[in-house]
Parts: structure tokens; C-alpha cells; sequence
């Protein structure tokens, strides 16, 4: 595993020319591009925010202010999604070129997850404006533990490159995974604290969404905006499942990369 | 003189059906093909060496092997038995245009695969019009049009023109010279010429006699997937020849 990683390492420069491109293929010659990143989870948080907020005034499931909440989540989750769908995709969309040239695998999972984090961090500022007007107005508590953020950024990198590592080669040789792939996002997302905090889930649900990685990530994320601190147990768990899909991801790819090339 | 390319038993088998959810299962269990009626073993027991400034080519008739165990060395492929060690990097040309997208124009083609295959945005301007030229005026007229507008005769000679562009020390080319006209082999061989003299190894797949005497000093000879030959090209050659007669 050590190799691949250096080898990985090795071509780092590839690495980073394709996901310039992705982004400049995204961002430039369209500001539309930059604000479709910004307008989706907008709009989405908006919406949620009225039917959840005030129309079904539910707004105490998660912190307050709850549009702020909800935004936190939101855009992580648009990464995770994004990313999601595309890493079990990548290389049966790249595999022309993963058929000609001998670049290290993984390198098709680990641009996507890289190049949509970009956009992540590039949709920030709405969040940021957000939490200034909010901070401003005396009704959000911005404190130190932003600090944390870069943590959840990082443990959500790994989270992806696990879970990508998994799909990508599966779907190449069970053509039905994408379908499932996406039907499982579907209502993941539900299952995940963006609309609601863990706090407030009964029961055995509670119980069993503890182990949800997104939680502990979302944590991290969450913890500067909020006057509530980090519950570090969540963290725990997230990076005991993350170190478990890494390891899951890395053996499922390197098992099925020998019929995968024949496949592709 | 050192060894670039070591092939050490090297077998890889591939499936008949496209039986893929069994190939999952089987894999994830077993880590491994076992035999199955529904399998073929397209290279096996292949062995051999070579140095580094070498001229190889491989001989044999259509589906014994060649591309595939052209593209084990190249590494897009994997073995199941045995192991070829390179010593090097390696610009392969395979599949006639070597990963070029046909959405793309040619332009956009040849930042993409040049950087893909290593060379640095520095690297793919300074080389830019040398790629153009080889390639010829009809390329250079059709730069920013989509690349699979282009004929299969200026698709080879791009490809031909930017994998030979890079600096790695061994070039795999697969086939590709029998797409082109006369001009277009010459240009060819006189790059593979320049090549040889600085020193590179060449590793070349064709049916053309008149190609493989030209280039390759040394023959390798599959046939149905075993290597039955290894030595001067002529004498490879007229192995291939005779047990052709042999069966018809």
C-alpha cells in the first residue's frame, strides 16, 4: 500500500494538471459556472429553510439560526454527493485513457475528489457572507473552534477517497452499481444531519446514525458557527469509519484492478 | 548494457463471456482467476529480456498476443502469472492514437496526453510546433477542429508525433505504421531512426515484413500465446513464414 501511495506521490503533477482543468473547464469563460456552485445549495437551503423552518416549524431540530444550519451542511454535502456519484463513474468515463496510459489507478478517484473539494471550498464565501450578517445582526456565536474546519475538510477528503476507491472499480464490472449508487444518495442525505442535529433522533435511530461518518465531519464544520462545542465522540467514530473504508477501499481496488483493466 | 524490460513468466488469461458478476465474486473471494472453461489464456510462460537501445519487434499472426502483451509492458494491463519489471518510463503508442478524446480538438488533445504522460506545460509549448510539423500541414490546418473529424491517417501521425515527443526511454508502438501512406512511414522511420541513435529501446508490433526487417534487429515470435522465437529478426521471420506454409 506504501507503493502505491509513492507512486501516487510520484505523479502528483498529473494529479494537479487534471484537476486545474476540470476547475478551468467548470469556472472560466461562464461566471455562471462559479455561480451554479454558490445558487444550488442557495436555493436548496432557502428552500428547506421554508418548508422546514416555517412551514412545518421544525426549526429547533438543528442549531440556530437554522438557515446558517442548514447552509453548514448543505455544502459539504453537495461535495460528498457530487463526488460520490462521479468517483463511481471515473473510470468508466476516463477509460480511454486509463487504457493508454499507465498513470497509478487511484489517480481517477483521488482528481475527483480533489477538484469537486475545490468547489466546495469556492462555494465558502456564501456560507461566510451568511454567517457575518448573522454574527453581525448578534444572532449567530462565531468562536475559536473554527478552527476545526480545515479537520472536517480533511477527514471528509479521506472519507471520499475510501468510499471512491470502492465504488470506481465495482461499477466498472456490475454495471447496475451506478443505479444503486445514486438511489443510496438519494436517502443518505436524509440520514444525514444537514436538516436536523443527532440530538434530537430517537431512540434506536439515534443510536444507529451515530455511526454515520458525515456526523463527526459535519461536527468539525459546524462547531465555529454554533455556540454548542465539538462532540468529540462523533469525531471518534467518524475517523474509526474512515480509517476502515480507506482500508476496505484500498484492498477492493487493488483486488479488482486486474479485471477491471481487462474489463475497461 | 543494462536490462530495460524483463518479462519473467508472464501469463494473463482472459474471459470468453462477459460474465462480469461472476468475475466480482470470484475475485473478492479467491484474489485470484481460477481455471474456468470460460477462460483462454492469452499469453503464457512468456520470458525474455531486454537492454536498453534495443530494437524489438514482435512477430506472429493476428490474436496471438502481440498488443496484449504490448500493453503488459506498457502497465495498462496486469499479468496473472509472472512479472515484467521495467527499467524506465515508457511512451506507448497504443491503439492507434494513444488516448486522444474525440470531443477534444487536436490542440486540446496534445496538452492533455503530453501532460498525462508527464511533460510540463513548459515542455508541451516548447514542443508544440515540432509535434505539429511531423504530423504535416493537414493537422496544423485542422488544430481546433474536433479531434474525430480527423482521417485515421492524421490521427496516427498526431499520435505518433506527440508519444514520440516524450522524453521516456522506451516507445511501444502497436500497428501503427500500417495505417499511413509511404510519406508518412518514411517520416516515421527516419524518427525512429533519430531515436534508436540516441539510444532509446524500441519495442514494435506489426504485420508489415518490410517494417519489422527495417527496424527490428531482434524478433520475438508468439504464436497462440507462447513465445516460440527469440533471436535475429531475418531468422524470426523466416520461422513465421514457414510455419505459415506449414499450415496452409
Amino acid at each position: 500500500m506504501v507503493r502505491r501511495i509513492a507512486a501516487l506521490i510520484d505523479k502528483r503533477g498529473v494529479l494537479w494538471r487534471l484537476v486545474q482543468r476540470d476547475l478551468r473547464i467548470r469556472y472560466v469563460g461562464s461566471w455562471l459556472g462559479y455561480l451554479w456552485t454558490v445558487l444550488d445549495p442557495l436555493l436548496m437551503a432557502m428552500v428547506y429553510f421554508v418548508v422546514f423552518g416555517y412551514i412545518l416549524n421544525v426549526h429547533r431540530s438543528g442549531d440556530q439560526p437554522y438557515l446558517l444550519y442548514l447552509l453548514s451542511g448543505l455544502l459539504p454535502w453537495q461535495w460528498f454527493n457530487a463526488t460520490v456519484l462521479d468517483t463511481s463513474t471515473a473510470l468508466t468515463t476516463e477509460a480511454k485513457l486509463v487504457r493508454s496510459t499507465n498513470l497509478p489507478r487511484e489517480i481517477w478517484v483521488v482528481r475527483v475528489v480533489l477538484s469537486k473539494g475545490a468547489e466546495y471550498v469556492f462555494s465558502l464565501p456564501i456560507l461566510i457572507g451568511f454567517a457575518v450578517v448573522y454574527a453581525v445582526k448578534g444572532q449567530a456565536h462565531l468562536d475559536w473552534e473554527l478552527v476545526y474546519w480545515p479537520l472536517g475538510l480533511v477527514l471528509e477528503a479521506l472519507l471520499l477517497v475510501g468510499i471512491g476507491l470502492i465504488l470506481a472499480p465495482v461499477t466498472v464490472l456490475v454495471r447496475d452499481a451506478q443505479r444503486l449508487v445514486r438511489i443510496f444518495l438519494r436517502f443518505f442525505f436524509y440520514f444525514t444531519p444537514v436538516l436536523w442535529a443527532l440530538r434530537i433522533v430517537p431512540g434506536a435511530l439515534g443510536k444507529a446514525l451515530e455511526f454515520n461518518p458525515l456526523v463527526g465531519v459535519f461536527e468539525l464544520y459546524r462547531a465555529g458557527l454554533f455556540k454548542r462545542s465539538v462532540y468529540w465522540p462523533s469525531v471518534l467514530i467518524s475517523v474509526v469509519d474512515i480509517v476502515i473504508l480507506l482500508a476496505l477501499g484500498t484492498w477492493v481496488f487493488t483486488r479488482l484492478e486486474r479485471p477491471v483493466l481487462k474489463e475497461i | 548494457m543494462s536490462t530495460v524490460i524483463s518479462a519473467d513468466d508472464v501469463g494473463i488469461k482472459f474471459y470468453r463471456s462477459r460474465r462480469r458478476q461472476v468475475q466480482l465474486r470470484e475475485f473478492l473471494a479467491t484474489g485470484r482467476s481460477g481455471a474456468s472453461r470460460d477462460s483462454f489464456w492469452a499469453l503464457r510462460h512468456i520470458s525474455f529480456d531486454i537492454q536498453a537501445g534495443e530494437a524489438v519487434g514482435i512477430v506472429g499472426s493476428n490474436g496471438t498476443g502481440k498488443s496484449t502483451l504490448l500493453k503488459i509492458i506498457a502497465g495498462v494491463l496486469l499479468p496473472d502469472e509472472g512479472a515484467v519489471t521495467v527499467n524506465g518510463g515508457v511512451a506507448p503508442l497504443i491503439e492507434l492514437t494513444g488516448g486522444f478524446q474525440g470531443e477534444l480538438t487536436a490542440r486540446e488533445n496534445i496538452t492533455l496526453t503530453a501532460g498525462l504522460h508527464g511533460l510540463t506545460a513548459e515542455q508541451i509549448e516548447e514542443r508544440f510546433e515540432d509535434i505539429v510539423d511531423f504530423a504535416g500541414p493537414q493537422v496544423r490546418d485542422a488544430l481546433d477542429m474536433p479531434f474525430r473529424h480527423f482521417s485515421s491517417g492524421m490521427k496516427v501521425r498526431l499520435g505518433f508525433g506527440v508519444i514520440t515527443s516524450l522524453d521516456e526511454p522506451i516507445i511501444l508502438t502497436d500497428e501503427v505504421l500500417a495505417v499511413g501512406d509511404k510519406a508518412f512511414r518514411e517520416k516515421c522511420y527516419r524518427r525512429m531512426e533519430d531515436l534508436l541513435a540516441q539510444g532509446r529501446t524500441l519495442f514494435l508490433v506489426s504485420h508489415s515484413e518490410r517494417d519489422l526487417l527495417r527496424f527490428g534487429e531482434r524478433g520475438l515470435y508468439l504464436r497462440d500465446g507462447a513465445l516460440v522465437g527469440d533471436g535475429p529478426m531475418a531468422e524470426v521471420i523466416g520461422q513465421y513464414n514457414s510455419d505459415i506454409e506449414a499450415a496452409t
